[in-house]
C-alpha cells in the first residue's frame, strides 16, 4: 500500500483504515501483528500531524506499507519539522499513568512494539523505517 | 470500528462502564464526554469499574483518557478498577506500566472479592 496524505487528522484515520484492510487481506499476518502495525502507524501519524507543523502550514506524509513473506515493513516520509526519536529519553513510567504528566507515550509505544525502528532526516524531511513481526511468520515456507 | 460505551450505576458506591471497540485518537473525546456524565454518579470514595472485555484496541490517546479518569476518581477519594483487558490492551498496559497490577482483574468474581476485602477492612473494629 502506497499512499500520500495531507497532514490532517481525518486523513490519518482514513489511512489507518486502508492499512488495516491491506493487512487483513494478507492472510499470513495474524491479529496481533495487525494490531501492532496499526498502533505504531497511529502513534507516528498522529504525532506528525500534531507536532510536525507548528506553523500550521500544509504538508504531506507518504506511507509505504509492504507485506513480505517474512515480515511487515513500514516506511513513513513527511515534510514536517525534524523529530529525533533517539534524542528523547524514555518516558518516566512510575507504574501508574495517573501519577505522571501526559506526553511521550506514543513514541515510546512505537519504539517498543516495532522490531526495528530507523530514523533519518534528509533534505525532504523525516524518514522512519520500521519492521514488524518477524517471529509471526515462522511457519511460512 | 468505533467505540461503544454503556454504563450502569445500580448503587451510588459503584458504577460499571463497558467499553467496546477502540479507544484511540479517533474516539477518546467521545469517551471523555461520556465519562463526564458517569463520574459524578459515583459517590465520593466509591468505585468505578471499567469492563474492558470487549475493548479490542487502545492507543496512547486512550491511555491519556484513562489516566485522566483515574486522577478524577482519585481526587474524589474513589478508585478505578479495570476488568478483563484483552491481549492488545494488556500488551499496551504492560509496556507503559499504565496501572498498578493490583487494580486489574481477570473476572468479576475476583474484583468483587477485592472490594469485599476492602469493605471488611473499613468496617472491621479498629480498622
Amino acid at each position: 500500500m502506497r499512499l500520500r496524505i495531507p497532514n490532517r487528522l481525518e486523513d490519518v484515520f482514513s489511512a489507518l483504515h486502508l492499512a488495516e484492510e491491506t493487512l487483513r487481506r494478507a492472510r499470513h499476518v495474524d491479529e496481533g501483528c495487525r494490531a501492532d502495525v496499526r498502533l505504531v502507524l497511529e502513534e507516528l501519524l498522529v504525532n506528525t500531524v500534531r507536532h510536525g507543523y507548528p506553523d500550521g502550514r500544509d504538508g504531506h506524509i507518504d506511507i509505504d506499507l509492504r507485506i513480505l513473506t517474512q515480515r511487515v515493513e513500514l516506511e513513513l516520509n513527511d515534510d514536517g519539522q525534524a523529530f529525533d526519536p533517539g534524542g528523547h529519553a524514555p518516558p518516566d513510567l512510575p507504574g501508574d499513568l495517573a501519577d505522571r504528566d501526559a506526553g511521550g507515550l506514543g513514541l515510546h509505544l512505537a519504539r517498543s512494539i516495532a522490531d526495528t525502528f530507523t530514523y533519518s532526516r534528509g533534505p525532504k524531511g523525516n524518514r522512519v523505517i520500521l519492521h514488524f513481526c518477524p517471529q509471526a511468520f515462522d511457519e511460512s515456507p | 470500528m468505533s467505540l461503544s460505551i454503556r454504563s450502569e450505576s445500580p448503587q451510588p458506591s459503584r458504577s460499571t462502564v463497558w467499553l467496546e471497540g477502540r479507544l484511540d485518537a479517533a474516539t477518546y473525546l467521545e469517551f471523555d464526554d461520556a465519562m463526564r456524565d458517569v463520574t459524578p454518579m459515583v459517590d465520593s470514595g466509591g468505585t468505578l469499574v471499567l469492563d474492558l472485555s470487549a475493548l479490542d484496541y487502545i492507543s496512547s490517546a486512550g491511555l491519556r483518557s484513562l489516566a485522566l479518569l483515574r486522577k478524577q476518581m482519585r481526587d474524589r477519594d474513589g478508585r478505578t478498577l479495570l476488568l478483563n483487558p484483552q491481549p492488545q490492551v494488556k500488551k499496551v498496559f504492560d509496556i507503559v506500566k499504565a496501572v498498578p497490577v493490583a487494580e486489574v482483574f481477570a473476572s468479576v468474581a475476583e474484583l468483587d472479592q477485592y472490594l469485599d476485602h476492602i469493605q471488611r477492612q473499613m468496617t472491621a473494629p479498629g480498622g
